[in-house]
């Protein structure tokens, strides 16, 4: 539970982040996120790339989870000796963050909060030879 | 538009994540076998130089090294100054591109000053590239006649170009300018939440799934 201090408001909040977005995903869709292990996310795609017989995967990345994103990309290529392309694409994500007032009689109305953060979506792909 | 971001603990584990995997392929070199090898105080480090990995870039560019403590306002003052120069003058040849380098912990601020600058400054062409950037960390002995350390390290780093003039779509990397800053990818998509919701008590942080631009929430 995180109090918002930023604001000089006599009433205090509750800071809860909403969920990014809605995650549509392919199947060879690969979202990073900071609490599963590494070395597991980094396996996960190895074996989409070679078992699962795709051709290419998409991995994103948000906020804090670019840096691993970006990790992941570039170790798949390192260890596919070369055959495999990056393609990197960034966009910036909308979070919504709900603001209620710790103590119900306050006067204070849930708020919204909007802020942006970053995020990448490479693409790990065989490139098609001619 | 504000960026509030906690980095209060991301610090630590940003360079955690970096390092852990490069230490399982890449092992640092070092030169003494010192067990007290962390009680070493870094003094300085260089970078290899390596050319840009974009290809056909200008010779008049603008090259933006972001780095982990860089102040993201002072960095955009100077970069949205320079682009738009050249609306007053007469001559175009002023700055038609600019590259943005970082690497390490800087990696994503670079992206997220790549982000500001694409919306203040609008029809601008991405090619986005992504690399292994050799790190040589010069760490001081503390013990008196012994050489210093140096240690090698392998951080990821991106080269970000914002062109104004349009760009190769062939080139791996390439975005092209977008108009809106909203991402259309989840208003296509209307789908079920994949997730189901996690309902809480009110101790943890609460999740909740916004469907439809905010109009409804599932608690």
């Amino acid at each position: 539970m995180v109090e918002n201090t930023v604001e000089m408001d006599p009433v205090e909040y509750t800071l809860r982040k909403r969920l990014p977005w809605k995650l549509p995903k392919r199947r060879n869709d690969v979202y990073v996120n900071m609490k599963t292990d590494f070395r597991a996310q980094l396996a996960r795609c190895q074996k989409l790339l070679e078992g699962g017989g795709h051709r290419e995967i998409c991995v994103h990345g948000l906020g804090l989870a670019i840096n691993r994103a970006i990790n992941i990309a570039l170790q798949l290529q390192a260890s596919s000796q070369g055959a495999l392309q990056l393609a990197a694409n960034t966009s910036t994500v909308e979070l919504v963050d709900d603001l209620e007032p710790e103590d119900p009689d306050e006067a204070g109305e849930p708020m919204t909060r909007t802020r942006n953060n970053s995020a990448i979506h490479i693409k790990v792909f065989y490139p098609d030879t001619p | 538009m504000t960026e509030n971001r906690g980095q209060m603990t991301s610090l630590k584990v940003a360079g955690s994540t970096v390092i852990e995997p490069q230490s399982a392929s890449f092992s640092p070199d070092v030169s003494s076998s010192s067990p007290k090898l962390w009680n070493f105080r870094r003094v300085s480090h260089t970078e290899d130089s390596s050319p840009y990995p974009i290809p056909g870039l200008a010779a008049d560019i603008l090259h933006m090294r972001v780095k982990e403590g860089s102040k993201i306002r002072n960095l955009l003052r100077f970069v949205t100054a320079r682009m738009r120069e050249d609306r007053r003058d007469s001559n175009s040849t002023s700055l038609r591109q600019v590259v943005f380098t970082g690497s390490g912990r800087g990696l994503t601020k670079t992206i997220t000053c790549v982000e500001i600058l694409k919306r203040t400054v609008g029809g601008l062409h991405q090619v986005s590239k992504l690399y292994y950037k050799t790190v040589n960390d010069i760490c001081e002995n503390p013990q008196q006649g012994a050489p210093d350390v140096t240690m090698q390290r392998t951080v990821p780093a991106i080269c970000i170009l914002l062109s104004k003039d349009p760009l190769d779509p062939q080139e791996p990397g390439y975005q092209p300018p977008q108009t809106l800053t909203v991402p259309t990818e989840d208003t296509e998509r209307c789908s079920a939440p994949v997730r189901p919701d996690l309902s809480p008590p009110s101790q943890n942080t609460a999740k909740r799934l916004c469907l439809d631009e905010w109009s409804i929430c599932s608690p």
